[in-house]
């Protein structure tokens, strides 16, 4: 009963999803990688914000095949109970009759293997943000380069004026480099990027460092803690100069 | 064979009562500190879920799941505490284990700790196990259970080590406010002190615009704020053995080689199960607390038709009452017994939550509201038939 209420659940959404796209057309940002995607997406979505760009993330990190679509129709998850799906479907056609931002920014995670190319029947991102690749849903692939490959084939499917940002001190993301078509943003604190953070320094409220970009300089500071909190600073950085 | 290290350790009277109460076949326990729901069905269906899927058979990193520790981050976000889940988050097995590591990795034998008292009963076991010496600063009953500075500054002498305090506090459902846990903190830096707070009842709100403050939001302090929070009250996960504590990284290295030296990590399938309850509980919460407000009120209302014989503060928070017996000439100890034995209704003697806990006794008011009604009705005859 759950499988077929299910999977009767994925086409409405799918179908939905499809119309909503063709109708409104918004531009697509898409956070792949197996970590803190959540983080660069709340990031993105306060650049886009400063830059007075209407965009719209998802307050819930979904990014399954339900997920997803929820996410894009910004509809709520009724979980597994089937009372809660009850409204949730019955509202969602209202999706094609409201306001729609122009930018979308979603979170594309894999779990299992053929999950991208599921996600990618649904919706195709014009901007791809590969942030970290690692060991994290192994338990489902038969090796990392299993897990890479999910990756690769979204970074193949952003046409040639989409972008692809890539964080390069990831070692498996380096590997899906030459994959891309689109125009390829670097980031990282190694060499050979694009936009790089350096003097990375630990103050009582945060984080401290310099951004260098062709022909830039700045000191930057941030009210959070953590590796990850620079690359997100990074990414965002990207959109900012990259995006319209 | 003189058991050094554990000789001075008691069980905890709630077990103790616990136990006395379970020879009554018709007792209504108001003694122990369990919510009477059962975990939300989507938490468990994340952790069966997670069985199905067969990821919870092995051992998860040290510090817990990087996905948990990611949404742990997240939420603590949402509280503007900003931890960096990669190094600065420990997902644990409940709140004991967070505290235990915690003590062990901070302390000497021989140091002491400060607590305010009366609060939970492990701790003291805790502390006297690690080999330091609990050391008791009094709550004020008349100024509704909170705290004045100078008792602590007092209390400091150059073996104290840090101060440790549990808010929103068990028994008493006190929250401190802002101002006394900053000049809390800002005592504890004068003297080089950690803080540890346990906050396990933060989730515990009976009114829409409250806000339960934590040390652990202001930057400054976070090299000697250890906050620890557990799965089990507010989410009714007593059962499943989880939480978390998360510090600076310079703190978090050192509580971690205790903590993997403990446990090695938190279980992993109930590290699901809180995955579930960050991501889909928060409904649930809301829904416990419109409750518990509902039987914080009974509980009142109860004790306010025995005025005779019972006075109180009323809590503010978490899911207990802690009412002085107006009854001179007998201990708490001595009194909850008596209402076991004559009324079969447990409660948790108030001397168990350190001396100036004497003359009171805790109520769990987490039972539903027929047994409370039904504890009542009990407690009213037994002081009625003296």
């Amino acid at each position: 009963m759950k499988l077929i209420f299910k999977t009767i659940l994925k086409y409405y959404l799918k179908f939905l999803v499809r119309l909503t796209v063709f109708v409104h057309r918004p531009k697509i940002i898409a956070i792949a990688g197996t970590e803190n995607k959540t983080f660069i997406k709340n990031d993105i979505l306060e650049t886009l914000k400063n830059k007075g760009v209407s965009a719209r993330g998802h307050k819930k990190s979904f990014n399954t095949e339900i997920g997803l679509p929820l996410a894009i129709l910004n509809l709520p998850s009724g979980y597994n109970f089937y009372k809660k799906w009850l409204p949730i479907i019955f509202k969602a056609p209202g999706v094609l009759f409201s306001k729609f931002p122009k930018y979308l920014v979603l979170e594309f995670g894999v779990s299992d293997p053929g999950d991208m190319k599921y996600l990618l029947s649904l919706i195709r991102p014009q901007v791809v943000i590969v942030g970290e690749i690692t060991q994290r849903y192994l338990d489902s692939f038969s090796g990392m380069d299993k897990v890479t490959d999910e990756y690769r084939y979204l970074v193949k499917s952003v046409p040639r004026n989409g972008i692809v940002i890539f964080n390069t001190d990831n070692k498996k993301i380096k590997e899906l480099i030459k994959d891309a078509r689109a125009r390829k943003v670097l980031v990282g604190v190694g060499d050979g990027v694009d936009i790089k953070a350096e003097d990375i320094i630990k103050t009582a409220t945060g984080q401290k460092f310099k951004i260098k970009k062709k022909g830039d300089e700045r000191e930057v500071s941030i009210g959070k803690f953590g590796l990850h909190h620079v690359y997100s600073y990074l990414i965002s950085e990207a959109i900012n100069k990259y995006v319209d | 064979m003189d058991f050094p290290r554990t000789k001075n350790l008691r069980l905890s009277v709630i077990k103790k009562i616990e136990l006395e109460a379970s020879k009554y076949p018709d007792v209504i326990s108001l003694a122990q500190g369990i919510p009477s729901f059962d975990t939300p069905p989507g938490i468990k269906r994340r952790a069966e879920n997670a069985l199905r899927r067969g990821v919870v058979a092995k051992y998860s990193l040290s510090p817990g799941l990087k996905e948990l520790r990611e949404l742990i981050e997240l939420n603590l976000a949402l509280d503007n505490m900003y931890y960096d889940w990669q190094n600065e988050i420990i997902v644990t097995a409940g709140s004991i284990q967070a505290i235990t590591a915690t003590i062990l990795a901070l302390t000497s034998a021989g140091d002491e700790i400060i607590i305010p008292e009366p609060t939970y009963t492990s701790y003291r076991e805790v502390i006297t196990l690690a080999g330091c010496k609990p050391v008791y600063v009094s709550l004020h009953e008349e100024s509704d259970w909170s705290f004045d500075l100078d008792s602590f500054e007092k209390a400091i002498t150059p073996k104290t080590k840090a101060i440790f305090y549990c808010n929103p506090n068990n028994p008493t459902g006190t929250v401190y406010s802002k101002e006394q846990l900053i000049g809390l903190a800002e005592l504890a830096r004068k003297h080089s002190l950690y803080l540890i707070s346990d906050e396990v009842y933060k989730d515990f709100i009976f009114d829409d615009d409250q806000k339960i403050f934590s040390l652990a939001e202001i930057p400054e302090y976070r090299d000697m704020v250890v906050r620890i929070f557990s799965f089990s009250k507010a989410y009714a996960m007593t059962g499943w053995r989880v939480g978390y504590l998360h510090t600076d990284e310079r703190i978090a290295r050192e509580i971690l080689k205790v903590h993997d030296s403990l446990v090695t990590c938190a279980p992993v399938i109930s590290q699901y199960a809180a995955m579930g309850a960050l991501e889909m509980g928060e409904e649930d919460v809301r829904k416990y607390n419109k409750e518990y407000r509902k039987r914080r009120d009974l509980i009142c209302q109860r004790l306010d038709e025995l005025d005779d014989y019972f006075e109180y503060v009323r809590p503010e928070s978490s899911y207990f009452v802690f009412p002085r017996v107006k009854e001179k000439g007998i201990s708490s100890e001595d009194f909850s017994y008596k209402l076991l034995r004559e009324a079969h209704v447990a409660v948790v003697p108030g001397v168990a939550f350190g001396p100036n806990g004497e003359g009171h006794v805790r109520m769990n008011f987490g039972k539903s509201e027929d047994e409370i009604n039904n504890a009542f009705e009990r407690i009213g005859r037994f002081f009625k038939a003296k």
